[in-house]
């Protein structure tokens, strides 16, 4: 069963990753959700597919009521990503998923309607969660061409979807990165074929070094934290993505 | 949701009602070659005169028997149509069943929200799981009009044989159409004997 871990807390603003389901069937990438609370509002990021809704739901029923879900954020479209929307909505049908406006009309398919999806526009949008703000941060074309990643400034934590994952052997499967470069390699070919523009990926990086980043929280494998942070935005400026290489590989 | 059918059982339902779907396509190929020889029937008798008005009879008759099976197997396939939508759903229902009731489990101590949204689940489940059984019902009740109508076929199929006889010149061939009506009907039959067992298996 997946578990529940607090990232960060301050008062009652806090983040929780519910990662590492050692019993989830080997057919199903791993993946992290992050709980983000906030005076009682809370919000779910990327919620995940639907064979592992209920690890996640009882991941999750350990720190809050499940049911208390008012929002969820899907980072973009993948079925890892969101195929358990209609679950969800069978919990709290009041529940409000923040999406690219791309999506808006695709990802009913998973459940859900108008009243269910809030499409969020190309530059991005503010929302508040609690006594705060929430930033949807756009990262077009990383993997997705409607794609969006979440900033939560007084955390100072980013959610950044695909960008940063990392698929790692189990040996190694560490909540924070604690030897980048060991980590990194995990990480390459995943960005390499996934990432496909450098001009998309430049000005990410571009704009998420200016961003005041403690902890950047990917949706596959570890987090980054600390000076890790500007390692990652730095090695991946570098990194060449996109068709050319994947000519080069074959 | 124990005591209701399972995801095997929905699966092969569904199967079910596709078999029956192709089942009717063949009936219905069958009721049109049988329309369009019975027009011949009626064109033959005509030609024939006065030795072949009861065969013309006959023949007005399948023509209209035809017609009538054809109406039937629409309707059966409308039925089978809606059988396949609503345990497509069923299915759909099975599988959110199924990974709620994971989660449920899963957790130490639901809360009430949690099952009711359970209970709810169950009941839409039942409701589905009912209309189901109603279509079905219903497509035996058609399918059994439709024995009833081979069965008149075969009867007057017979009649026609009979009727042949009296055709003098025109005798042989009314004799060979005749034969033919009988080989469709005979055909015809077989099919909705497996189409109601089939049904009636479930």
């Amino acid at each position: 069963m997946k578990t529940a871990q607090t990232i960060y807390q301050e008062g009652s603003h806090r983040w929780v990753v519910i990662a590492r389901d050692p019993s989830k069937p080997n057919c199903v990438i791993d993946t992290n959700e992050y709980l983000i609370s906030r005076e009682g509002d809370n919000l779910l990021t990327d919620p995940g597919g639907s064979e592992i809704f209920p690890a996640v739901f009882a991941a999750l029923s350990t720190i809050v009521d499940p049911m208390a879900i008012r929002y969820l954020f899907a980072s973009h479209q993948d079925p890892d990503i969101i195929s358990s929307l209609g679950l969800w909505l069978e919990c709290n049908p009041e529940i409000r998923c923040y999406v690219s406006r791309l999506w808006s009309s695709f990802i009913p398919h998973f459940g859900g309607d108008e009243n269910s999806l809030a499409a969020i526009p190309d530059e991005g949008m503010s929302m508040p969660l609690g006594s705060g703000q929430i930033e949807y941060v756009p990262a077009h074309f990383l993997h997705s061409s409607g794609n969006f990643h979440l900033y939560d400034p007084d955390a100072r934590i980013l959610f950044s979807g695909d960008v940063g994952a990392a698929l790692m052997p189990p040996e190694e499967d560490e909540l924070f990165v604690r030897d980048f470069d060991k980590h990194i390699r995990h990480a390459e070919g995943f960005h390499r074929r996934w990432m496909g523009s450098t001009e998309a990926k430049l000005d990410w990086c571009e704009r998420a070094s200016r961003m005041k980043i403690d902890m950047l929280c990917p949706q596959h494998g570890s987090i980054y934290q600390g000076d890790d942070v500007m390692r990652f935005i730095n090695w991946f400026a570098e990194l060449p993505v996109g068709l050319s290489t994947f000519r080069h590989r074959r | 949701m124990s005591n209701k059918p399972t995801h095997k059982t929905s699966s092969g339902e569904l199967a079910g009602f596709v078999r029956l779907n192709e089942g009717i396509k063949g009936v219905v190929l069958i009721a049109f070659q049988i329309n369009i020889m019975a027009l011949n029937a009626i064109l033959l008798a005509h030609r024939a005169g006065e030795v072949a008005l009861g065969f013309g009879v006959i023949s007005k008759e399948l023509r209209s028997l035809s017609v009538e099976l054809t109406g039937l197997m629409q309707e059966l396939s409308n039925d089978a149509y809606l059988a396949v939508n609503l345990i497509s759903d069923l299915l759909r229902q099975e599988r959110r069943y199924r990974l709620l009731k994971k989660a449920t489990d899963l957790v130490a101590d639901p809360s009430p929200a949690l099952r009711d949204v359970m209970v709810r689940r169950e009941e839409e489940f039942s409701l589905i799981t009912y209309r189901v059984r109603d279509v079905r019902l219903r497509l035996l009740d058609r399918l059994e009009d439709a024995r009833k109508l081979c069965q008149f076929g075969t009867a007057i199929s017979r009649s026609a044989k009979i009727e042949a006889a009296y055709g003098r010149e025109y005798g042989r061939a009314l004799a060979e159409v005749s034969q033919e009506f009988d080989q469709k009907i005979q055909n015809i039959l077989p099919s909705i004997e497996a189409l109601c067992t089939g049904m009636q298996r479930r």
